[in-house]
Parts: C-alpha cells; structure tokens; sequence
C-alpha cells in the first residue's frame, strides 16, 4: 500500500487534472508507477545499506508524501493542466455500453481468481524467473548478491529487478514469505493497465470510447491469462502504455506541461527497468519522439527542451539499471556462445526469414485468444478481440484524428514498428532453437504492444458521441443551427 | 436536417459497436466458462505446490546456503533439450521447481557435488548409475525424494 500511496502522490504533485476521467488515471498511473518507484529505491537500498536497513528510503517517501499531501491541503492544489475538451455529450445508448462493460469486468475477476487458484505460483517464467529471483534475495539475506554469480543461467540472473524486487519489499514489511504478494502485485497491475486504458481514452475521448477499449482488452483472453501468470510482460505493457498516454496527454494540455514528461521520462525508465528488451524499447520511444517533435511546431529547440525534461524522469531509473547491469547482471543469454560466424550464417540464411515472417503473421492474428497448445498449432478465432476486430472496427466506424494527437499517433505506430523489427532481428539471431524461441516468447511480446495498440486504434476511431448525440445535444445543435439562420435572416432584412 | 454528421452512414456504425462489444463479451465469458469448467478439478493442487510438499523435507535437512547437485530418472545432460524439443518438459519442470524450493541453495543439474538431490517419481533410481558416480543415499524421504552424498566427499 506505501508504493501506491507514493505513486498516487507523486502522479497528483506532477499531475493536479480534474477532468472526467482524470480520478482513475490517477490511481492507475500511481499504482504503476508507485510499484516501480519502490523497487528502484529497495535495489539502491540494498546495494548501499543491505538489507538490515532496506526500507529506510521508502519510509522517508512515505513521509515526504504524507507532508506533501498536507502542504496541497494547506495551500491548496497547484494549478490545473489544462486539456482541449474531448467529447463532453453523451452517447444515447452508453448506459447499454456501460453494463457490457460491467459484466466483461465481473468476467475478468472470476477468471483471474480462478486462474490464480489453479496456479498460485504462476506461469513457467514466474517460478523460473520472477518469484524465484525473489526468493533468492529475500531469502539469502546479507548474501543477496551471490545468485547473480552462481552460473545459473537458465534463471536469467541478467533480467532487471522490478518485479522481484516489489515482491521482495512486500515481504520486508511482513516479515515473511506469502504467495499472496506475487498474486497481489499480479492483479495490481493488471487492474492499473485496465483502468489506464479506459481512463487515458475515457478524458482523451469519450466516455463510451474508453469502456469500448476497455471491453477490448477484457475481451482478449491472453491479456486475463497472462495478468494472472505473474510474468512480467503485463508490468511492461502498463509502463510503456503509461508514457505512451503521458505523452498524447502533454501535448494536449496548455497549463503546466513539463511535469508531465518528468512522470513520462519515469514510465518509460521503468520500462528497461521491468524486462530486457525495454532498453530498446525506451530507446527507440525517445529517440522517435524527439525527430517528430523537431519536425513539428516546436523545432530542435523545444525537442531538446522536452528531453531534458524526460531525462529529469529518466535518469534516476536508468542510473538504478545501469548500476544492475555493470555490477551486478551477467551476460544475457542471447550473446553467451556467440560469434561473428555463426550470427552471419544466421543472418544469410533465408529460412529463417521465412520462419519467423510466417510466425509474425499467424501469432499477430492469434495471440489475443490464449495460450496457445504447441501440439495442435494455432487456431484463428475471428470471435475474439485480436487485431482482425479491432482492424474492422476502425474500417466500419471510420476515424476522426485531434490536430494535436497527430505526432503521437506516428511516434507509436514507428515505435511499434522498429520494435517489431528489433524482435525479428533477434529471433535471426538467437543461439537458441528458433522454433521454440518464437514458440514461447513470440506472443507475450506481442502482448507488451497491445494495450497501447487499443489505445491508439480508439484515439483515431470516430465515437459513439460523435454519430448517435443524445437528444440534448441535438435540441442544443437544432438550437444553435436556427440562431444562426435567423441572425442571418435578420442581417439580411 | 441533414449535418456533416449525419451524412455518415450510422448503419455501418452500428454494426461496427455490435460487433465489436459481441466479440469482446464472448471472449471474456468464453475464457471464464473454461475457467470455471476446469476449477474443480483442480483447486489449489498444481504441479508446483504438490512438488514443493514433497521437497519441504528435505529442504528442512540442508544448510541454508550453499550447493548441491541433482540426479533423476534421465540423464542430466538430456532434460533441457527434451523440453527444448517440446518433448518432455516434466522433468525439466521438476529440476527447475526443485531450485524454486531450495532457494537460496544452489541446485546444480550435476551429481558432482558433495550433497545430491535425488528426484525419482517413476522409479527407484538405477543402481549402476549411482554406483558410477560414487552416490550413498543419506536419507530416504519417502516419495521418490533422497538425499544422496557422494561417497569419498563428505
């Protein structure tokens, strides 16, 4: 509970809204980011203090949140960021829309309670990665450090320490181990990313926009089973999509924008925090999000003002990875064994190519519906939400794009592509099997892009508001329509 | 009256929310009736929680640190690959559940060590194996679990 209560603080600090909508993106944004932040501040703890003195830090935040929070009480809040106004009328069945979503929400609990009692420990990769890692530093005490060294590398001691970490703080304040802590933090994040998304569409769009991309993501039975998995992919998702909608929401707004990217440059740290491949992906984000804002309005000059805002973010979580990577993580998998030979004899040969496109493709249509059963193969189920829906949705609505998303929508779909890139070049690469590599690896990473593909495609999608105003607005619009007519009659006259 | 709204074709529209708010409700109760289908057969009882009941004894008779090796029905050198070739991926499970368990002592998938794990859910352990890599069974757990220690090490 301390890091949601530092996250929801430092989200209200950074990010005073009151807008429709802006209450659950507080809570989503903090939950996250307030998880994160803890598990920088434990590793930097322990590599300092060790573990006797491990939450010191976190409980001097805790008091600087609770003063903070009496210092906006006193003074009042800081001022507004202000937001161009998404569609403020109502959509005349939402009410209808609004039970949908209800019932697919009521779903989701069931089946990931029901997951979780099937597999309290997790997936595969959680009791062989992330709960075990745990265990090892939690565990081990004053020797936390010596696992990194053990030669264990089947357990991927070079995987950054986000989840094992927040696992690992849990534990420190109870004074024990429980499984309901890995379960706990599961289920935090996989509420966050929900709530993310429908909150972020709900004051960037619509109401009805926002539990349409909801009903998206609860629809899609692999984003459920892997939320329930205690695997890292869903935190991963949740960070990226955070500054993803810090960036669309920074752009929108007119009032006090810079401590948005500061709360970006955190999301996207968090990410090469979370996984291995989030380093490339922060990169990539960046590095795309600077030529596109130096493109745009702004010029180098206010592209390289807004980084060094994001980098104010930035760094303190790239300094904890840094500080992981150089001193503690070893080799990652990928590059043990390898040589300029044999990565040459992958690159040229044409079957792979072959191999992993034909894999992009069945995978990018299927991933959404679950996990899939090797022996059988992939099945395409048009009847879940996947791609192919969310493709036909957009075709049949039509779009209808804010000015001022327009950067943003490119930056995430070059984003999205250059990583999809990166990934097929690994896979070219990888010294293992590739066929079990692109079996058990390829749709969790497709998963990472989902929930910010959901975002987007309702971003550009026309709403519901926009073609079926209520009966208010109509009377309003018939209204203004017949002032004008009869100002122009009377000017006439 | 006709706006530039309006002159967007609603039908389409509609049958674009219908499809979409079908499918993602199917999807979401499809997964939940598969769920609660498959809950009573197996509440609380999964592979890993059956194999840490098993090691729990064991793990009460190691040092808190420190490393051990670990020998099973198959050779060592052979459980990776057989999960890599989607061939059998129990044993691997079992091996990786083991160090999950004895965490934070090493379990090295070797029997050269001085403390060895011995894993054997389909059969006692082969003799001539045990004898080639000098293993004495130090204590019996029951259930297929032993502790071996390697004769001349300890």
């Amino acid at each position: 509970m301390s890091a949601v209560f530092i996250g929801v603080t430092l989200v209200h600090v950074f990010f005073p809204l009151r807008k429709r909508g802006a209450f659950l993106l507080k809570i989503s944004l903090g939950t996250g980011l307030g998880l994160g932040i803890t598990s920088c501040v434990l590793f930097f703890s322990l590599f300092i203090f060790g573990p006797r003195f491990a939450l010191v830090p976190e409980i001097v935040l805790v008091i600087m949140a609770l003063v903070a929070w009496m210092f906006m009480i006193k003074k009042g809040v800081p001022a507004e960021v202000n937001l161009s106004p998404a569609e403020r009328e109502k959509f005349k069945y939402g009410h209808i829309l609004a039970v949908v979503f209800g019932i697919s929400l009521l779903s989701f609990l069931v089946s990931f309670a029901v997951s979780v009692a099937q597999e309290p420990h997790g997936k595969w990769d959680a009791w062989l990665i992330w709960n075990m890692h745990a265990r090892f530093i939690y565990r081990a005490g004053e020797h936390w450090q010596n696992y990194f060294h053990s030669g264990l590398s089947w357990t991927h001691p070079d995987y950054p320490l986000m989840l094992p970490l927040s696992i690992v703080r849990s534990w420190c304040y109870m004074g024990a181990e429980s499984l309901s802590v890995p379960i706990a933090i599961a289920f935090l994040f996989t509420c966050a990313l929900i709530g993310l998304v429908v909150s972020s569409l709900v004051m960037l769009r619509s109401k009805s926009q926002g539990y349409l991309g909801g009903l998206v993501l609860l629809g899609s039975p692999f984003f459920i089973l892997m939320g329930a998995s205690q695997l890292a992919d869903i935190p991963l998702a949740f960070f990226l999509l955070a500054a993803v909608v810090l960036f669309f929401v920074h752009d929108r707004s007119s009032g006090r924008r810079h401590p948005i990217l500061i709360m970006a440059g955190v999301a996207a740290g968090l990410v090469a925090w979370t996984k291995n491949e989030g380093l490339m992906i922060l990169f990539v984000l960046i590095l795309v999000r600077f030529f596109l804002v130096a493109a745009g309005e702004d010029g180098w000059k206010g592209a390289v003002k807004q980084v060094l805002w994001l980098m104010a973010g930035l760094v303190p979580v790239l300094l904890v990875v840094a500080v992981f990577k150089m001193h503690l993580a070893p080799s990652t998998d990928l590059f043990i064994d390898q040589n300029i030979q044999k990565i040459w004899a992958r690159l040229t040969d044409l079957q792979r190519y072959k191999a992993i496109l034909y894999a992009y493709i069945q995978t990018g249509l299927t991933f959404t519906q679950g996990i899939p059963d090797i022996r059988t193969g992939f099945r395409l189920n048009l009847g879940t939400a996947g791609i192919v829906l969310l493709a036909v949705y957009l075709f049949l609505s039509g779009i209808s794009v804010e000015r001022k998303d327009r950067g943003n929508i490119l930056c995430v779909l070059i984003l999205t592509l250059i990583t999809l890139g990166s990934y097929f070049v690994v896979y070219l690469i990888t010294p293992h099997d590739l066929g079990w590599h692109l079996a058990t690896s390829l749709n969790r990473l497709l998963l990472q892009l989902w929930p910010t593909i959901i975002f987007i495609a309702f971003i550009v999608a026309r709403t519901p508001e926009m073609v079926f105003p209520s009966e208010e607005h109509r009377r309003r619009e018939t209204g203004a329509v017949l002032d004008k007519a009869g100002k122009r009659k009377r000017k006439g006259e | 009256m006709k706006t530039k709204k309006n002159a967007y074709q609603n039908p389409r529209f509609v049958i674009a929310l219908i499809l979409l708010t079908a499918a993602s409700l199917y999807g979401s109760l499809d997964l939940l009736i598969s769920k609660v289908r498959l809950y009573p057969d197996s509440p609380w009882n999964d592979s890993v929680s059956i194999h840490e009941k098993r090691m729990e004894p064991l793990k009460e008779m190691l040092p808190p640190a420190g490393s051990v090796g670990y020998v099973t029905t198959v050779e060592n050198e052979k459980f990776f690959s057989l999960e890599r070739n989607f061939q059998n991926v129990e044993l691997l499970g079992q091996f990786i559940a083991t160090q999950y368990t004895l965490a934070p002592v090493f379990v090295y998938n070797t029997p050269e060590y001085p403390l060895v794990v011995g894993n054997f859910l389909s059969g006692p352990p082969d003799p001539i194996f045990l004898r080639r890599h000098r293993l004495v069974p130090r204590i019996d757990f029951g259930d297929g679990v032993i502790l071996f220690e390697r004769r001349g090490e300890s």
